[in-house]
């Protein structure tokens, strides 16, 4: 897939799977994985760029004698998530003209 | 690989980062493998599945903001010798002056082409004001003394009009090639700083 276009994508799955409950970097992967196969190599870059966007916020939790990172999501975050909704109608419609185009010519 | 050499490869491949960055990749990727642990793996298994250090390296690397990259880089930059420094500090009566002339040179040579540019745009406004003047002249030249030399007053400010335009629309297109000449030639050094080592 497009490389811009997975980034934002990626960047609003993570925030979907924050979005009900705090979660941590392992859970999240767990969580997506039947959606998609996410890495720890390419989750950590999204959680930094999101934290610096203030999509999100991290906190540490005891856990087993180590420390935990949570994440929750802010009030831009759920507001991000918000607008993918409005832009997927966008990118619906665009698909559809795609196909549209595809038909034609066979 | 276990867990520690994982960390401590991740820890040399980002060393020319900042402190702050190091720790925060360090702790997570620890924090990942200890996940995996805990859900049942073996801590080879984790690590393997977590993928290679430089990888890991690679992306936070990508992510980072240009400043911090830059100065990483700078940081990474091989230091120089002391006999080059002796001779940097010593020939700097040498090529201080060279440099600083060659930099104002540059810069006056782009202001003289400013300013040519904007004496074109002088003129132009000139033209353009003695056309309209020279149209009110005119009409009192017809109405209050004779009609021949109205007329030609007339005709020439209409002269002076037609110049005016044309030299409007020539500084114009001047102008713009300055713009774009300058934006390129900017880009151009910002690539030769940026390029000279690999970031990536």
């Amino acid at each position: 897939m497009d490389i811009q276009l997975k980034r934002g994508l990626l960047d609003v799955c993570v925030l979907a799977a924050i979005r009900h409950e705090d979660s941590y970097g392992y859970q999240i992967i767990k969580d997506m994985k039947p959606y998609v196969e996410l890495s720890e190599s390419t989750l950590y870059p999204i959680l930094r760029r999101l934290e610096s966007a203030e999509c999100l916020t991290v906190y540490s939790v005891e856990h087993n004698g180590r420390l935990r990172k949570y994440y929750h999501i802010t009030e831009s975050g759920i507001h991000r998530l918000e607008e993918f909704r409005t832009d997927w109608q966008e990118i619906v419609s665009i698909h559809d003209f795609v196909m549209k185009g595809e038909g034609e010519r066979e | 690989m276990n867990k520690r050499e994982f960390l401590e490869q991740l820890q040399q491949y980002l060393s020319d980062l900042p402190q702050q960055d190091v720790e925060q990749s360090l702790q997570y990727y620890a924090e990942m493998i200890d996940d995996r642990i805990e859900d049942g793996m073996t801590e080879y298994e984790a690590v393997e599945q977590i993928g290679l250090p430089e990888d890991a390296a690679d992306r936070i690397r990508v992510e980072l903001p240009l400043p911090t990259l830059m100065r990483a880089k700078a940081r990474s930059a091989r230091r120089p010798k002391a006999w080059e420094v002796v001779l940097l500090v010593l020939g700097s009566p040498v090529w201080l002056p060279i440099l600083l002339s060659l930099v104002i040179i540059i810069l006056s040579l782009y202001i003289v082409v400013w300013s040519l540019l904007l004496s074109l745009y002088v003129v132009d406004f000139a033209l353009a004001a003695s056309c309209i003047a020279g149209l009110g002249l005119s009409v009192w030249t017809i109405v209050e003394h004779d009609l021949m030399h109205g007329l030609f007053l007339l005709g020439a400010s209409l002269v002076c009009g037609g110049f005016a335009i044309l030299l409007f629309l020539l500084s114009k297109v001047l102008a713009k090639a300055v713009c774009r000449g300058t934006v390129a030639a900017v880009r151009k050094c910002k690539k030769r700083i940026a390029g000279k080592g690999n970031v990536s």
